[in-house]
């Protein structure tokens, strides 16, 4: 996949709306975050220009916070449920399936850059389980059968 | 204000910190993530004591905690041995390595607790005392990384850092030892980057790296010292010794 350099212009446009005050340093870093699908090592480099306070204390947020990760994201961020009513219902065999159709394990992304996947707890929708969230968008009751269909649809870009 | 530490009467100002207290009047209490020029990291909890106040005894964190009515305090009660043995075993599975650790489990009869996983090779206890050191100098050159067990003092990607100036204050300030610092008589190396010292004119020891020494500069807003700090004491002294002709 091909990464975005961060130009001088992107990055206007990414602190824009937040003054130059360490307190934006999250925000901006999730803008980052959804623009790049990762924070770009000049982008963290930049950002603490503008906000004027180290390049470590930025680093440090942004290995602390799972929503911001340092390596390029997937262009669809697969989140498979391993809650409680998740993993009874057999979250481990979605897993496998989907490690196995994708060949990557959680916290991984696809080589072709199209896949994510994570590992989360309870998405608050156990009566669905085994549930996955496919950018923003739920699956309930998933079988290994199904799982073929949506990631085809998802590669082709077609609305699910 | 009066209040006793194991017996013995003491005075202090309302709001003062209780291990201040005790080590003004030559009470030893033990501590690792104190340190007087970075104070209230109060997280090593090595420095536990018991206070009594109106007949209720607690167990408080001496270095955090301040004095603020009259009490009797306890730096050697069971409760205070038996609570400071758990959590010096803690803190040496958590760094093993750490030979002030070991040395202060052997003081306090620490028994070996099979239940906890040690984690072989470590010798840093998450204090955050160099972290605090190198923003306080305005450089911040290192942070805590990621979270959890994987937590860990480091620079940005592991990597040679350019706001580190190589002057060694987190080494100096750490408990533990545990961050390493290489010197020979021209380069240091630290956080996996090299720097090169600059040679005292004077006396011909290494004065500092020429970072370091830029850095102090462009705060004092004078010229990088060729001397390292004994000289440029001594040359105070001789030109104040010139000056007033003593
Ligand atoms: S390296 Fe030393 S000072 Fe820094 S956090 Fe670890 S124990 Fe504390
Ligand atoms: S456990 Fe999966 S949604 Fe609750
Ligand atoms: S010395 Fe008081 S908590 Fe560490």
């Amino acid at each position: 996949m091909a990464i975005p350099a961060i130009s001088d212009q992107d990055f206007d446009r990414l602190t824009r709306a937040y003054p130059s005050d360490r307190r934006y340093a999250l925000a901006v870093m999730q803008d980052m975050q959804r623009r790049y699908n990762y924070i770009p090592p000049e982008g963290l480099t930049a950002l603490a220009e503008y906000l004027n306070c180290p390049v470590a204390e930025l680093y440090s947020m942004a290995t602390f916070y799972k929503a911001l990760s340092l390596k390029p994201k997937g262009n669809h961020i697969i989140k498979v449920c391993d809650g409680t009513a998740c993993h009874i219902r057999g979250s481990v065999n979605l897993l496998n399936g989907i490690m196995a159709a994708l060949g990557i394990g959680p916290e991984e992304t696809t080589e072709d850059g199209e896949f994510s996947l994570e590992l989360v707890n309870c998405l608050g929708s156990c009566a669905l389980a085994p549930v996955m969230v496919v950018d923003g968008v739920y699956y309930g009751k998933v079988t290994l059968e199904s799982l073929p269909d949506i990631f085809n649809r998802l590669r082709e870009g077609a609305a699910v | 204000m009066n209040i006793t530490i194991d017996g013995k009467p003491c005075v202090c100002e309302p709001g003062e910190y209780l291990l201040d207290v005790a080590r003004r009047n030559r009470i030893v209490i033990p501590t690792l993530c104190h340190h007087d020029g970075l104070p209230g990291q109060g997280c090593c909890r090595v420095c536990i004591v018991e206070v009594e106040i109106r007949g209720r005894r607690n167990i408080v964190t001496s270095c955090v905690y301040p004095v603020e009515r009259e009490c009797a305090v306890f730096t050697d009660s069971d409760a205070v041995n038996q609570q400071r043995r758990v959590v010096l075993a803690l803190l040496r599975s958590r760094a093993p390595e750490a030979d002030r650790i070991n040395r202060l489990c052997k003081l306090y009869k620490v028994p070996e607790y099979e239940r906890f996983a040690s984690k072989s090779g470590e010798k840093c206890i998450l204090c955050g005392l160099c972290v605090k050191a190198c923003q306080s100098l305005g450089t911040g050159a290192i942070a805590a990384m990621n979270r959890g067990v994987e937590k860990e003092v480091s620079t940005p990607y592991d990597k040679p850092s350019d706001d580190c100036v190589g002057c060694g204050s987190c080494a100096a300030v750490c408990p533990t030892g545990a961050i390493e610092v290489k010197e020979d008589a021209a380069s240091r190396a630290i956080w996996n980057r090299e720097f090169r010292l600059r040679i005292c004119e004077r006396c011909g020891q290494p004065a500092g790296t020429m970072e370091e020494l830029e850095l102090a500069a462009r705060k004092s807003g004078a010229e990088p010292s060729a001397l390292c700090g004994e000289c440029r004491k001594k040359a105070v002294a001789d030109a104040m010794a010139a000056t007033y002709g003593v």
